[in-house]
């Protein structure tokens, strides 16, 4: 059987390590489960650098090096698949994850190292790779969901292989392969609540795969249904995503005897308080299940014992509390306060809402599915639920201008939310990634993997869509918001209103739909990319 | 045995750590004192320090 290194990349090095990944932890249970050999280096929570990644490629004869990431670990993967490439020359080396889902043609020429791609989910695709591999044979091409290479130094995209139906044939993360004690549970804590901040063993799960939203600046990368495959003019086979008017969703979810029992093993195993949901979106499964989903999940939650004995008991919170604690995502539109409840009472603590802004004319272009008014409703319901809300903000919208930035501080200052936004970053798989490649590479000389190299967490600005500011405006802008510095906002808004001459009364918009400005085809627009 | 790598077979050869080396009185003020950046909290990186010429510097005579 396959002798396979999974090899986890650094990401968010300004950060401790805080998650185990997720993906990785499945694929080597699924390996192993498929009577595989394999061992685990997670890099990113060593941080030991090329020293130890040497004694890691040299333990062992590998017949596979798998790594794979989001497009933020670009960095480590390259740095890792060059080495990985010298010390370990007769290795298959495989590439997963969003980092080569978004950009497959792209970001096999990045990495010349890497001999073959998995497109998409790799819970098939992964098996069959290490079946070829057992069989001694390296025809790609045959695999569904592959990206590889061909002799003629071309590149090929197999067929688009499905998506899992069945997600409670997964087994169980390996989280046993990943230094739980060592890295992992004493960065438990997260703050996002007192349940939270007190957190000594926490683990990270995800109880369903995509979204029904099209929020613009949402990156599903395949999981969601969100993939399709099209013919350019040359008869090659490209991976798109979301298009203006053209999307497509797929809603999979975990069985609620699944989650629970999955937590309870991982209670009676690990000892955890504490779980991240970290689905996309739990509110979408929600809805699509009639309302049963998520209360069946609580329901049974208490019944398995794992609800938190501060809640059971009606008292406050502190070290001495057992049970499991839990968090989650959250959609301003699609909750409501019976589930809020229900959810609080199974020792929800927590619930993430990208609300991202609170200008009605903002929130019209995003895709979200939210107003302002909803946005505020469901605060308000969370909070009476007992539930942290965690309001997330975005400054820098394409259509960001000085009336959304008052909206903003306005519902600030009366829902008391102490913010600072992240900036409007058009990842790789999302829509405006799509509709403003242009505009992107203009900002990197024309350069992809220096705007991929430069991506980080969206705390940071990186490449601006924003038709009214530009970066370093956006940064003052939102230092001032911050001190609710109305008054020298208004001292800028009269200095821009000069500069592109736009009288005081008008809108404060340079705005234009961006649909309309794109001139060629996304597909023409890789190829001035790429050359 | 290093615990560095985690699996379900013992590989051919055991990874060795990298020498833990800790970090020095320079390392271990700067990296708090960036945390608290801004105001009056503000420092050298004395690695980062371009030393110029004295001469460089010198005044022109007038």
């Amino acid at each position: 059987m396959a002798k396979i290194l999974f090899v986890n990349p650094v990401v968010r090095e300004e950060d401790d390590p805080r998650h185990v990944p997720y993906g990785i932890a499945l694929l080597a249970a699924i390996a192993i489960r498929d009577g595989h050999l394999v061992q685990v280096y997670d890099e990113n929570a060593w941080r030991k650098g090329a020293q130890v990644l040497h004694s890691v490629f040299n333990a062992d004869r590998w017949d596979v090096i798998a790594i794979g990431g989001i497009t933020t670990a670009y960095a480590s993967i390259k740095a890792i698949v060059q080495q990985a490439r010298q010390e370990c020359p007769n290795a298959t080396i495989v590439l997963g994850g969003g980092v080569l889902t978004s950009l497959p043609r792209e970001m096999m020429g990045f990495l010349p190292e890497v001999d073959v791609g998995v497109i998409g989910e790799g819970f098939i695709t992964f098996p069959e790779i290490l079946s070829m591999i057992d069989a001694d044979a390296r025809d790609w091409a045959s695999i569904d969901g592959t990206i590889s290479r061909t002799a003629d130094g071309g590149l090929f995209i197999s067929g688009q292989r499905a998506l899992l139906q069945d997600l409670d044939s997964l087994p169980y993360p390996a989280w046993d392969l990943f230094p739980l004690e060592e890295v992992y549970f004493p960065n438990s804590q997260v703050l996002f609540s007192e349940e939270g901040m007190l957190a000594r063993r926490r683990l990270d799960i995800n109880m369903s795969y995509g979204c029904s939203l099209v929020c613009k600046y949402c990156y599903h990368l395949g999981i969601a249904g969100d993939m399709r495959y099209e013919t350019d003019e040359n008869q090659e086979t490209q991976v798109a995503f979301d298009q203006p008017k053209n999307y497509t969703r797929s809603i999979r979810y975990h069985s609620p005897e699944y989650v629970v029992g999955l937590v309870k093993y991982a209670r009676e195993k690990y000892n955890i308080d504490f779980v991240v949901f970290l689905d996309e979106n739990l509110m979408t499964m929600d809805q699509y299940s009639k309302r049963t989903w998520m209360s069946e999940i609580c329901r049974l939650w208490v019944a398995a014992g794992l609800q938190p004995t501060c809640i059971r008991d009606g008292v406050e919170h502190d070290e001495h509390c057992t049970g499991v604690h839990w968090s989650g995502t959250s959609h301003a539109t699609l909750c409501n306060p019976e589930i809020l409840k229900i959810m609080r009472n199974a020792g929800c603590s927590h619930l993430v809402y990208g609300y991202e802004s609170f200008a009605r004319h903002v929130m019209k272009t995003i895709g979200k599915g939210a107003t302002p008014q909803t946005n505020m409703r469901s605060f308000f319901w969370t909070l009476e639920a007992g539930i942290r809300p965690i309001p997330n903000q975005i400054i820098g919208f394409p259509n960001e201008d000085f009336a959304a930035i008052y909206d903003n501080m306005e519902a600030w200052k009366k829902l008391g939310i102490v913010v600072k936004p992240f900036f409007a970053t058009p990842y790789p798989g999302s829509e405006w990634f799509t509709v403003y490649r242009n505009r992107i590479l203009e900002q990197y000389d024309g350069d992809l993997e220096s705007y991929l190299l430069d991506l980080g967490d969206a705390t940071r600005i990186t490449a601006v869509i924003s038709h009214n500011f530009n970066a370093v405006e956006l940064l003052g802008l939102r230092e001032l918001m911050l001190n609710f510095d109305y008054k020298r906002i208004r001292a800028y808004e009269q200095y821009w209103r000069k500069n592109h001459g736009i009288q005081p009364g008008e809108p404060s918009t340079l705005y234009r739909d961006p649909v309309q400005e794109v001139a060629v085809t996304r597909i023409t627009q890789q190829k001035l990319a790429t050359g | 045995m290093s615990t560095l790598m985690k699996g379900n077979f013992t590989p051919a050869h055991n990874v060795e750590d990298a020498p833990q080396q800790a970090d020095t009185l320079e390392q271990r003020f700067e990296k708090e004192a960036l945390k608290k950046l801004g105001g009056s909290i503000a420092f050298v990186s004395k690695k980062k320090v371009l030393w110029g010429d004295e001469a460089d510097n010198k005044d022109e005579p007038e």
